[in-house]
């Protein structure tokens, strides 16, 4: 059930974490009202003890819905104040938050279905905690479910995962705290329901009277610091756009009490004024899901590493080149590989990333169950690339470009987002490194929003840098299958970019998802690896990691490397004695 | 001088029009799609969904249509809503239209005070080693890029000596006036510092003229002090040519603010519209614009009403 | 006059022969050294190296080059279209002038950088550019100048528009028409040659102005790509090290600001060279 959910969280994510490099140095301000009301204020001397918490983040989140827009920075600040059902956490297992277990077929929560095309479905049960409540001391029940259901089921309504809403055939309520998911298929990770963020009924229903206008009129929008639609440990208790968001705790929490007794996550999108505010004091760390780009952390670590913790986590971002394997030059398997070959990876990533981000030699993040070792790799071997591009037909000239016998010259376009500067430099590095190999790469970069939304779903591009984003144990269906090509019959839905087709490729991504068995499982990884380094339809680069900068003195933060944030284990976090 | 006011806010107006015209033919020209955006983050979006998201964007239509709807919806108060801050346009503009105002008010006004004593005494004493002083110093300061300045100050004021925050606003739950200032303080010298070069130039042109003019010649005669004839009688002449020079350069000065608030992450009006068009955020860039070309086009009508009000030989017709 | 010409002809020429320089040198001011990242001025690199370990020196004259070649080329252009506008505003008068004055000045007062980044970020394919020749490096260039040329023209029509209109009604130009001369010829012979040489302070002094729009749609991302680099695109990339590596921003922003102040030193030389009793305003 989470094959295309997954990648197309991948695909969206990317989208909004370009735009926030994009943007990056941009903020909103404060209401005018509010502004008045801070001039006739007073300052407020340092609190005595540490229990208060200041988090600075380089993007403000524009909507707290849980459920519109997929942002990092969203998904920060409402890890302090919404309980999701089911998350992976830091061990990158399925962790049950609202519900009382995880559904299984050993404890009859889950139950194999026949479905009436014939295809294997599977019904869960789940459980709210009883203890659950919404910030304005209402439970939280089945009622509010059935809304959730409905509102992601509306075709009009603004849902960011409306996949995840069509897989769910109905819901059956037992009671007020239980209740049955119908899926529609029947997958290895089917207990997570990560995306099924509840929303409180009680509140919501009117403002989604008119579906087209929820968007609009949801309180979280209206009225984002209503006690009501938060569950979690702490709530919003002032939201001033732009700028910052308090957080203070939940007194209808029911689990272990938070440490902090005020936290506030301030937006400063300016990288060296987030530096600057972190080292005056302003700010006591820098969250790690959006803060700091890995190189600027490096040289902040380099300079003021001693004054603070400082913790690398490498993360689910597989930075790649993907080559659009309709173009005759890259079509060609050796000249793929030899781009490959020429590519000092290690060197790159120890010079600009201080070795904090892992050479990639497939898709499959180390840290990910499915990882293998056991695959193809391309070290850098000069003499290798240029062996294989003679035998490909490219020969040396003098002039430097190599050509072949009809005398067409070697020479590809590489794009990547405008505007980030680390992969615009990583981009005249690639240059640099095969113009020694004879390849003329012609760079040609493109807004983010012009690179995913148009370029690569049209496929017009040679070369193209960007990062896929995923979840563990991610199906890669989305972007090696050979029926997820973007073409005008499938309205340039699917992320196959590279026009990648490879049956053996196709009958693992079938089977992978619908085995249960994890160690079988984890073979039919390892397979899909080696396949993806035999064929390369897209060169591997590396897997980007966060850079945590935290207070000497805080405990408890423990980054996860996927893409829940640190911020839902904040009743962990404390203070050093 | 009622009249002349009316004619030239009904000229504004139709500039407005205008511009609002033209600005909503380019901005459709930016590159993406919106509903392009969307179908790539929803794939399986169904074609229905397609024409309804068209429908409700217009994108689908001729654009004089579309910009006939637009205006329509504009003048009922209603600017369409910002898919950038998911909030709806005015309500985004506002409050960033007051922390621009008081970005370009005491910039301004620090600038044109400072102007006025440079200019002056670069005129009363011509071709003195102040004057050219002076002068190399205007041209200094007009050849600065303001992006570079402001680079240069955060680099000295925030990062080395750390004295002055680098950017923002301040503001949240532990701020007050003082707080508020000191982020003020190096946005309003960097844009003070990039218009004070243009402004002591014209305003030391205006007074060297000024100060030929026969009237003060007759008051050096009458024996009226130095002193007196700089500040009264000089001055007043100057004003005038001052007044209309600087009613052309709010436009510049709105161009400085947009580099000086993006060097600053400063949340104004001129920031907003570079975030807007980079962000294709099509009803807020094209708001945020008009109010830009709005704002300078007032000024410019308040520097003409200084011009008349100054120079009682201007009567407005 | 002749400390900002000899400056100005010393970093026009060094930016012109940094390739000849490059060459003897035997570096490449792109190629990478990874190894060789933020290094200290040495006998190889004078100013040292930049964040990718290439060569600032030779970095910074490539970006003269093009910061030059785009000011230059954009004050010649600006000035001719500014002064074919003048001469038809101020020879022919009436509603001609009428509109073309209104013209002008709407866009002296109009906020002109927030229009110009629309204008920068227009997608050129939208408006019938064909693909190739929208995704070619050089367009990044001609889509300055002709932002600076839009922006550029109004100074050389106004003062083209005042000569014309004094120059108009002198005798000599009276005794040509009677004698049955064509307008083409009038402008050209009796007319242009009375204004070149506020033309010439003016193009001299939009030199500077352009030198610096260039920097500022570069620094935003919005002027010259990469590979290509100007002043104002080094410098954008040196926003992020500032704390780290200062010199980086501080080389490429002395640059421009030497070369402009050259500009605009020469432009007031000239005026009063031309005119004595004028200060430029």
């Amino acid at each position: 059930m989470f094959q295309a959910l997954g990648a197309r969280l991948m695909h969206a994510t990317d989208v909004t974490r370009e735009r926030g490099t994009v943007d990056r140095r941009s903020r909103h301000s404060r209401r005018w009202l509010l502004l008045l009301a801070a001039f006739l204020s007073f300052p407020i001397g340092p609190a005595a003890a540490r229990d208060q918490l200041t988090i600075g983040i380089v993007q403000f989140p524009v909507t707290l819905h849980p459920d519109i827009d997929a942002v990092a920075a969203k998904s920060y600040v409402l890890g302090f104040a919404v309980r999701p059902f089911t998350v992976f956490d830091a061990d990158w297992k399925i962790a049950c938050l609202l519900c009382t277990e995880l559904p299984s077929f050993e404890n009859g929560r889950a139950v194999k279905t026949t479905l009436p095309d014939g295809k294997t479905g599977v019904d869960l049960t789940y459980t709210i905690r009883p203890d659950a409540m919404w910030g304005d001391g209402v439970p939280v029940t089945t009622d509010d479910v059935k809304f959730t259901y409905a509102f992601g089921r509306n075709k009009e309504s603004p849902v960011s995962n409306a996949e995840l809403y069509r897989e769910i055939l109905g819901v059956d309520v037992k009671d007020d705290k239980t209740f049955t998911l119908h899926w529609d298929r029947l997958s290895y990770d089917f207990a997570a329901i990560n995306d099924f963020v509840l929303l409180p009924a009680h509140l919501e229903r009117a403002a989604f009277a008119e579906p087209a206008q929820y968007r609009l009129r949801t309180r979280y929008a209206t009225d984002p610091t209503n006690p009501g639609l938060y569950n979690g440990p702490y709530r919003v208790a002032e939201f001033v756009s732009g700028s910052h968001i308090v957080l203070l705790p939940n007194p209808h929490w029911a689990g272990p009490a938070p440490y902090f007794k005020r936290i506030t996550v301030r937006a400063i999108e300016n990288t060296a004024a987030l530096e600057a505010n972190l080292l005056s004091g302003t700010i006591d760390m820098v969250a790690g899901e959006v803060g700091l780009p890995l190189d600027e952390a490096l040289a902040f670590d380099k300079r003021h590493g001693g004054q603070f913790t400082i913790l690398y986590k490498p993360g689910l971002t597989f930075e790649h080149v993907d080559a659009n394997l309709d173009n005759p030059i890259l079509a060609d398997i050796r000249v793929r590989r030899a781009l490959l070959l020429g590519l000092d990876r290690a060197t790159l990533t120890q010079t600009l990333f201080a070795g904090k981000q892992a050479v990639a030699n497939a898709f499959v993040e180390p840290l990910d169950a499915g990882y293998t070792d056991d695959v193809p790799k391309y070290p850098f071997d000069l003499a290798r690339a240029r062996q294989l591009l003679e035998e490909a037909g490219w020969h040396a000239q003098s002039d430097a470009t190599r050509r072949n016998a009809e005398g067409k010259t070697l020479s590809l376009e590489l794009t990547t987002t405008a505007g980030n500067r680390s992969r615009e430099l990583v981009e005249q590095v690639l240059q640099s490194a095969w113009k020694k190999l004879g390849v003329d790469i012609r760079i040609h970069n493109e807004p983010a929003r012009v690179l995913f939304g148009e370029t690569l779903p049209h496929r017009r591009f040679d070369l193209a840098m960007y990062a896929w984003i995923s979840a563990p144990e991610n199906s890669p269906r989305s972007i090696f299958r050979s029926d997820e090509v973007p073409n005008a019959a499938n309205g340039y839905a699917g992320q196959n970019i590279s026009d990648y087709k490879n049956p053996e490729m196709d009958r693992v991504i079938d089977a992978l998802e619908v085995e249960l068995d994890p160690e079988k499982r984890k073979t039919l990884w390892a397979e899909a690896q080696r396949i993806y380094a035999t064929d390369l339809p897209s060169l591997p680069l590396y897997f980007r990691s966060d850079a945590f900068i935290l207070p000497k003195w805080l405990t408890g933060v423990r980054p996860t490397g996927n893409q829940y944030p640190t911020t839902l284990w904040s009743t962990d976090w404390g203070e050093a004695k | 001088m009622i009249r002349f006011t009316v004619i030239r806010l009904v000229e504004i107006a139709a500039m407005l029009v205008l511009m609002s015209f033209v600005i909503y033919g380019l901005i459709g020209l930016m590159p993406g799609d919106p509903i392009d955006l969307m179908l790539g983050a929803d794939p399986h979006l169904t074609s229905a969904d397609v024409a309804r998201l068209k429908q409700l964007y217009g994108v689908g239509q001729p654009l004089t249509e579309r910009y006939l709807a637009w205006a329509g919806a504009a003048l009922s108060g209603d600017l369409g809503y910002s898919r950038l801050f998911s909030a709806p346009v005015v309500a985004t503009l506002l409050p960033r239209l007051g922390n621009s105002l008081v970005l370009l008010g005491s910039s301004f006004v620090l600038a044109f005070a400072a102007a006025l004593g440079l200019g002056i005494a670069a005129a009363c004493r011509p071709r003195s080693r102040l004057d050219a002083a002076i002068n190399f110093g205007c041209f200094a300061g007009v050849s600065l890029p303001t992006f570079w300045l402001a680079l240069i100050l955060i680099l000295v004021f925030a990062q080395s000596l750390g004295w002055l925050p680098a950017g923002g606003t301040g503001g949240g739950e532990a701020s007050g006036v003082a707080d508020r200032l000191r982020h003020l303080v190096l946005p309003v010298a960097t844009l003070t510092i990039a218009s004070l070069g243009g402004y002591t130039r014209y305003v030391r042109a205006a007074m060297r003229d000024a100060l030929g003019h026969d009237h003060i010649r007759t008051a050096r005669a009458k024996g009226a002090s130095e002193a007196r004839i700089v500040w009264r009688h000089a001055l007043r002449g100057a004003l005038v040519p001052i007044a209309t020079i600087l009613a052309l350069s709010f436009g510049s000065l709105v161009s400085g603010a947009l580099v000086t608030e993006e060097m600053f992450a400063y949340p104004g009006v001129g920031k907003l519209i570079f975030d807007a068009v980079m962000g294709n955020d099509y009803n807020l860039a094209l708001a945020a614009l008009l109010l830009a070309t709005a704002v300078t086009m007032l000024a410019n009508l308040a520097a003409d009403l200084a011009y008349a009000w100054l120079d009682p030989r201007v009567t407005y017709q | 006059m002749k400390l900002p010409l000899a400056l100005l002809g010393l970093i026009a020429a060094v930016s012109l022969a940094g390739p000849l320089i490059a060459h003897i040198l035997g570096a490449d001011p792109s190629a990478v050294d990874l190894l060789d990242r933020f290094g200290g001025p040495s006998w190889a690199h004078p100013l040292g190296t930049d964040e990718l370990g290439r060569d600032l020196l030779l970095r910074l004259l490539e970006g003269g080059r093009v910061s030059l070649t785009i000011g230059v080329a954009a004050a010649i252009a600006a000035a001719a279209v500014g002064t074919a506008v003048g001469l038809a505003a101020g020879y022919l008068g009436g509603w001609t002038d009428r509109v073309l004055m209104r013209m002008t000045d709407a866009v002296i007062a109009l906020p002109l950088l927030p229009l110009l980044i629309v204008l920068a970020a227009l997608d050129l394919g939208k408006i019938g550019v064909p693909h190739v020749v929208a995704d070619s490096p050089a367009i990044s260039l001609i889509r300055i100048v002709v932002l600076a040329v839009l922006v550029g023209w109004t100074t050389a029509a106004r003062l083209v528009r005042g000569a014309t209109l004094v120059t108009r009604s002198r005798d000599f130009v009276r005794a040509a028409q009677s004698l049955g001369a064509g307008v083409p010829h009038i402008l050209w012979r009796h007319i242009l040659p009375n204004v070149t040489a506020p033309l010439v302070v003016a193009t001299t002094l939009s030199v500077g102005d352009i030198i610096l729009l260039e920097s500022v749609l570069s620094f935003l991302g919005l002027g010259v790509q990469p590979p290509l680099a100007s002043w104002g695109s080094m410098l954008s990339n040196a926003e992020e090290l500032i704390t780290s590596s200062p010199t980086l921003a501080i080389y490429p922003g002395a640059m421009i600001f030497i070369t402009v102040i050259a500009c605009n030193l020469l432009g007031d030389a000239l005026l009063q060279r031309f005119d004595p009793r004028e200060a430029r305003v």
